[in-house]
């Protein structure tokens, strides 16, 4: 097309549809291909992008209207103009409105001719919420464009795995009370944790166990686990918004299966996965009667405490009666109704219940009947998704209506919990006091200042934005993993990482009960949570010269120790024979005795000489690694129930200082960079994404499918090198932000350890920050410590904090109607010097949250 | 969107296995088929013996390099495969280093990633793959079992072998009872029936509770919480399937008798639970089955056979000429041959079920239970219709993981692909080859 042509195709566009027209976003974009969206193309992309030109090989002349074969096209046309690469920078940009209509336009058409081919739902990826400008949501709005009320869409929202089997661990274990002076042990309303190997799992009796045969692994088969049933995909970012997730055929019957398990323990406690006699206080009583042989590895080597620690609940009532009466079933119907969905029954669920169990009563008697008709209320849709339908709400003009009573009241509770309300909340439901903003500002204050009602959705929103708990699901290759100075045996490395992801849950739960600029103290702070074992991974990887001159000290050491054991040998000796010479002359037995226990020293002592002058002294320590020196007051990490026999998680910790002048903050804590790592090295790539994203608040368009993103695999070359292949063209447009953010982190190795070489020489550590929106903040950076220390001090990055954390709160991508809202919670930061309590009520209190879109 | 065949096949792991369709193509084109007919559905059963497969129980004394097995004779464990050696091909030389199988690889055996105790899967396994890429059957993966007995009756479900995707653990059943009120129920008499009545009852019930309760939801909620109605129907569904071929199924099931209800020893469970696993594949329930003898840890016992050492000792124990592990491998072998004797009572197509069938015979924990993995043996029984090299002893050169043996079943199913859960990153330096293991294909 002629250059004149498109100026008049752009003078039709302007005039028609173009810029000055009001613009309301979320209302549907009611224009046609011709009328509209080719207008578009011809003025802004045809001129690079026409039969004759074909810049980067791709022609949009001929693109028509979309549908089913062109959408793979138009979903990266979206992005494209969304992400504000196209047009390029130096061309003629499209006014804010052209740009936003056009890009609505897509997603709208998309979503038309995809809906009955799996539909289009990219753009509610919360990866893809950056794709909407920054500076609309911070900055001032551009004429013409009109905020419609904010809200939420209707929904039911699945409860996530961890929620899930928190719920279920409520039926049959008592966690610890809070205990002030315990900050940080596990106690009850924390989310129950992933066991030794990272997986989730319910543990049956396991407060009980006082003794077992075996060891680590005997222990781990003998208790009676189950694995989580819901899934969720384990991945980088987000993991829970409400569109993501439903309950298939397959996790609805191992529900099923493992409800009966539960509803016997708390029938039974362990009576009903153990005999009798392994239940006692003296373990001694059952070595008498316990089967004999080897009992390791199974149920029988256990013997579990009499104390009775599981709740007692009406379903303990109802099977502990000689007869079912009414008044005990419909007791235990209402009241585990309430422990899985949150909420008591209505009259009608509860007859309905009621009517289920008493039909199996009739078919198979009490003892069968009872479970498996109480195992259907394990299945009911709000016990595994928690509604938000405005259910009894009024609708306003403005099309929305404010949740109230119970899915007020559970909205809110979800927000920071993962127990049912407690009295106060529940009390407030029920009596009508949860309608009000002023109702939802009353409870999440008192709830947000009360230490003793845990929190664990706070944590898990760190977990998500940081990703700092996914090191131990790394599998590393064991040459690579060894020449990064940690120890390669067994599982060490994998369960160090759980600890990892533990210790940094509990320092970001320190830095939230300061409450004071929480982000820039997340990325700033030089404490550490630490185990005996993080001495080296928070360590330096000795240079070669260093490790050379190490083994060299240590074989001096050992001569010397060899040489002094030597000599303490023939003196050793020459007592001996003394001595022998003393027993043989004594009369009495009494003298007899006592120099025979000096004997038996003398023995002990020339036993070690002897190893010491045959073997040496056996102190290895690693030689590869200079050691941090960590020390601090002891703390406590939240970690699961004993999984794995002595080689369990502890949960005991110090709070130390980092090595300064090494470390900052949680990205340079090796749970973090270990999670942004692969199995042979670093991923600089996905280090520098996740700081273009989440501090930054820029957008990567999805990598097409035919692009081979793979670095080259070339022994003894740094990564730096090998990302070379990222400059092509092609790739360079994003990886130019990226890349220059994550290469900063080469100065840590891909187990976390600080290092100043690499293969011999100096390593690299020079990074920058491209395009970033805010120009102050782009340039050269020395390493990390000086990306992390610029990006700290930026407004713009708190943006984007709040920005994440409306996500997560809200469960979806913000628009621009939410501007205001967004604003107000940033004002609400930093006016409280950055408190996440003041964040936090600010969004929970806020349109988005408290009111629902109606369809018409 | 979740398509109905996805939706069955995620079914599978509910129960260890899945429901199918209602048009019974398993059954139809499995026990039904009428003579004459060439080929039939191929079927895959992976049976999994824990503590390791020391390849001096497998291969013939003297021989080094892959040959015929015609003049060799069979080493004492598994003598009782000597009728049917030239269905067998036993390999040496494939590897798992990179799934870390010291202790059990757990879901990396039959996944072919990292695996240990207390880790989740990582990716579906070879087992749930190949069931959704063969025809459609009523249950398409059937998981079973075999432990001690008070670990059977405590823990009747555990999950360690298979998979349906990452952090998507498969049940498998241990206790025969539970599993013949799944799949026999409908034709069970006295308590089992009245336990499957109940159970009926309940799911029909909260199925319609579910379905009342989708008023209000958006289009995109609606779609979701369909499938989550949909699952009743399904697991419902699976039932009346059932009891719809209930005349053909009773040709098939097990006779239920006293071992079920009070075993003496765990094998009798064992047994049984091998019975109602055969009778699965010949009555085209399922096309794959997964045994887990000893279900994938380091424990386990045989009590039934003998052998009064149990659990973790016995995974200490050489096995080469070791008359417990002689014992164990026995068992095993009687157990193949029983399952090979079933198959081949089936006609199908010109021959037998069992000709259009393979068994993957291996361990989850490689060749011992101490290992690195760099010799992974495994016995293929079985040509699947003619694809798979038989009469054979196979050296591999140990370059080559498990992940390709499963790749090249894949293959056999129709599948196409060079690898198995193995990129190519991993490949370089696992795999020195790509696709199929051509030295096992006929």
């Amino acid at each position: 097309m002629s250059a004149i042509l498109r100026a008049v195709a752009f003078s039709l566009l302007a005039t028609g549809v173009g810029s000055a027209e009001r613009y309301v976003p979320g209302e549907p974009v009611k224009l046609g291909f011709k009328d509209f969206a080719s207008g578009f193309l011809d003025y802004h992309c045809l001129e690079c992008h026409d039969e004759a030109t074909e810049k980067g090989d791709l022609s949009l002349e001929d693109l028509g209207p979309v549908d089913e074969t062109n959408a793979a096209l138009w979903k990266s046309i979206w992005a494209q103009v969304s992400l504000k690469e196209m047009p390029p920078k130096k061309k003629e940009q499209p006014e804010v409105i052209e740009r936003l209509r056009f890009s609505d336009w897509i997603v709208g058409e998309l979503e038309r001719v995809m809906k009955d081919k799996g539909g289009f739902q990219a753009h509610l990826d919360p990866l893809k919420g950056n794709f909407l400008d920054h500076d609309l949501l911070f900055g001032p709005l551009p004429e013409g464009i009109e905020l419609a009320p904010a809200a939420s869409p209707k929904r039911i929202w699945r409860v996530t795995p961890q929620e899930h089997i928190t719920r279920l661990n409520e039926l049959i274990n008592t966690e610890q009370s809070y205990d002030p002076n315990k900050p940080g042990v596990r106690t009850r309303g924390d989310a129950v944790p992933t066991n030794h190997g990272g997986e989730l799992k319910l543990y049956f009796g396991a407060d009980r166990i006082i003794k077992w045969q075996g060891g680590t692994v005997a222990y781990a088969t003998s208790v009676k686990s189950v694995p989580v049933v819901l899934s969720s995909a384990r991945k980088h970012g987000f993991e829970n918004y409400p569109s993501f997730y439903t309950v298939n055929s397959a996790e609805a019957t191992q529900i099923l299966g493992k409800a009966e398990d539960i509803l016997r323990y708390m029938a039974y406690g362990p009576l009903s996965i153990a005999n009798p006699e392994q239940i006692t206080d003296d373990p001694n009583s059952y070595e008498k009667v316990r089967p004999k042989g080897d009992l390791r590895g199974l149920p029988t080597a256990l013997v579990y405490s009499t104390k009775v620690k599981r709740p007692l609940t009406p379903v303990y009532d109802l099977m502990k009666a000689p007869e079912v009466t009414e008044a005990l079933l419909r007791g235990a119907v209402d009241d585990l109704f309430e422990a899985l969905t949150f909420r008591p029954p209505t009259e009608k669920e509860s007859e309905q219940y009621f009517l289920i169990v008493s039909e199996s009563i009739e078919k198979v008697g009490k003892e069968d009947g009872v479970f498996i008709g109480l195992s259907a209320i394990f299945l009911d849709r709000d016990a595994l998704f928690r509604p938000e339908l405005g259910e009894g709400g009024k609708r306003g003009e403005d099309g929305r209506v404010m949740l109230q009573d119970w899915e007020l009241g559970l909205a809110v509770n979800h927000a920071l919990s993962y127990l049912k309300p407690d009295e106060e909340l529940r009390r407030a439901i029920v009596a009508g006091r949860m309608r009000t903003r002023e109702d939802v500002r009353r409870e999440v204050t008192r709830m947000l200042e009360d230490e003793s009602i845990r929190k664990p959705r706070v944590l898990r929103f760190f977990r998500d934005y940081f990703d700092h708990d996914l090191g131990g699901y790394i599998c590393k290759d064991d040459k690579a993993l060894a020449a990064t100075g940690v120890s390669v045996r067994g599982n060490g490395h994998y369960r160090a990482m759980f600890d990892a992801s533990a210790s940094t849950d509990r320092l970001i739960e320190l830095i939230l009960e300061e409450d004071k600029e929480v982000l820039k103290e997340l990325l700033t702070t030089q404490k550490v949570v630490a185990t005996r074992g993080d001495s080296t991974y928070f360590g330096k990887l000795k240079t070669r010269e260093e490790r050379e001159m190490a083994n060299a000290e240590r074989k001096r050491e050992e001569k010397k120790a060899k040489e002094k054991a030597a000599a303490e040998l023939v003196t050793i000796k020459e007592n001996l024979a003394e001595l022998d010479a003393k027993i043989k002359a004594a009369k009495d037995g009494r003298t007899k005795k006592d120099l025979a226990r000096e004997k038996k020293k003398l023995d002990g002592a020339k036993k070690r000489a002897e190893n010491i002058v045959k073997k040496g002294t056996g102190r290895r320590g690693n030689a590869s690694v200079q050691e941090a020196k960590l020390s601090g007051p002891k703390v406590f990490a939240r970690v699961s129930h004993r999984s794995f026999g002595n080689g369990s998680m502890k949960p005991e910790r110090i709070l130390a200082e980092v090595p300064e002048g090494e470390r900052l903050g949680i990205l340079t804590h090796p749970s973090w960079l270990v999670s942004h790592s692969d199995a042979m090295d670093n991923h600089a790539i996905l280090r520098g994404r996740w700081i273009w994203e989440r501090l930054l608040g820029g957008g990567i368009p999805d990598v097409p499918i035919t692009v081979d993103a793979m670095l080259p695999d070339e022994p003894n070359t740094t990564l730096r090198s090998r990302m070379r292949v990222t400059r092509e063209k092609y790739c360079w447009t994003c990886h130019q932000k990226m890349d220059p953010l994550g290469l900063p982190f080469e100065m840590y190795n891909h187990a976390g350890l600080l290092r100043t070489t690499e293969h011999g020489k100096p390593v690299d550590t020079s990074g920058a920050i491209v395009d970033s929106g805010d120009p102050d903040l782009d340039g050269p950076v020395k390493n990390a410590l000086d990306l992390i220390k610029k990006l700290s001090e930026s407004e713009r990055v708190e943006q984007v904090f709040v920005r994440h954390a409306f996500r997560y709160w809200m469960g979806r991508n913000e628009t621009i109607n939410d501007a205001p809202i967004l604003q107000a919670a940033h004002r609400a930061y930093r006016e409280s010097g950055g408190s996440m309590k003041a964040l936090i009520a600010s969004l929970v209190t806020s349109d988005a949250f408290l009111y629902r879109k109606v369809e018409n | 969107m979740m398509t109905r065949r996805k939706t069955l096949q995620s079914l599978a792991a509910g129960f260890g296995a899945t429901l199918g369709s209602s048009l019974f193509p398993g059954i139809s084109n499995a026990a039904s088929l009428k003579p004459g007919v060439s080929g039939g559905p191929k079927r895959v059963i992976f049976f999994m013996q824990n503590q390791g497969f020391e390849p001096g129980t497998c291969i013939p004394d003297g021989m080094r390099n892959s040959g015929s097995l015609a003049k060799a004779k069979l080493p004492e464990p598994i003598a009782a495969l000597e009728p049917f050696k030239e269905r067998l091909n036993i390999i040496s030389g494939l590897h798992g280093i990179h799934t870390s199988p010291s202790h059990s690889a757990f879901f990396g055996a039959l996944g072919g990633y990292r695996g240990s105790d207390g880790v989740p899967p990582s990716a579906a396994t070879i087992d749930y793959e190949l069931s959704k890429a063969l025809p459609e059957t009523l249950l398409p993966h059937l998981c079973i079992g075999m432990d001690s007995l008070e670990n059977m009756k405590g823990k009747p479900t555990v999950a360690n072998l298979s998979a349906s995707g990452a952090g998507q653990p498969i049940f498998m059943h241990s206790n025969p009872n539970h599993l013949y009120q799944t799949l026999y129920g409908g034709i069970s008499q006295g308590e089992i029936r009245k336990q499957h009545e109940a159970r009926s009852g309940m799911l029909d019930r909260i199925g319609e509770l579910a379905a009342s309760k989708g008023g209000l939801l958006s289009e995109g909620d609606k779609r979701r919480y369909g499938e989550f109605v949909q699952g009743f129907d399904d697991m419902s569904g699976l039932r009346e399937r059932l009891g719809k071929v209930s005349d053909h199924l009773r040709n098939f099931a097990p006779k239920v008798d006293a071992r079920y209800q009070s075993p003496e020893f765990e094998t009798d469970w064992h047994d049984t639970l091998l019975d109602l696993g055969i009778s699965s594949l010949k009555s085209g329930i399922t096309n794959v089955l997964t045994i887990g003898s000893g279900r994938g840890e380091i424990f386990g016992s045989w009590k039934g056979l003998g052998v009064e050492q149990q659990g973790h000792n016995l995974g200490h124990m050489t096995q080469k000429d070791n008359p417990i592990w002689i014992k164990i491998r026995q068992y095993n072998s009687r157990m193949l041959v029983k399952i090979m004797e079933e198959l081949e009572s089936v006609p199908e197509g010109s021959g037998t079920m069992m000709d259009n069938t393979l068994i993957v015979y291996t361990s989850n924990n490689a060749d011992k239970q101490h290992t690195n993995g760099a010799n992974w043996p495994v016995m293929l029984l079985g040509n699947c219709d003619g694809i798979f090299k038989s009469g054979c002893f196979t050296q591999l050169d140990g370059k080559r993981p498990i992940n390709a043996l499963y790749a090249t079943i894949l293959r056999s199913v129709g599948v196409s692909g060079d690898r198995f859960n193995m990129s190519d990153k991993m490949a370089k330096k696992f795999d020195s080859g790509s696709g199929p293991l051509k030295e096992i294909l006929a």
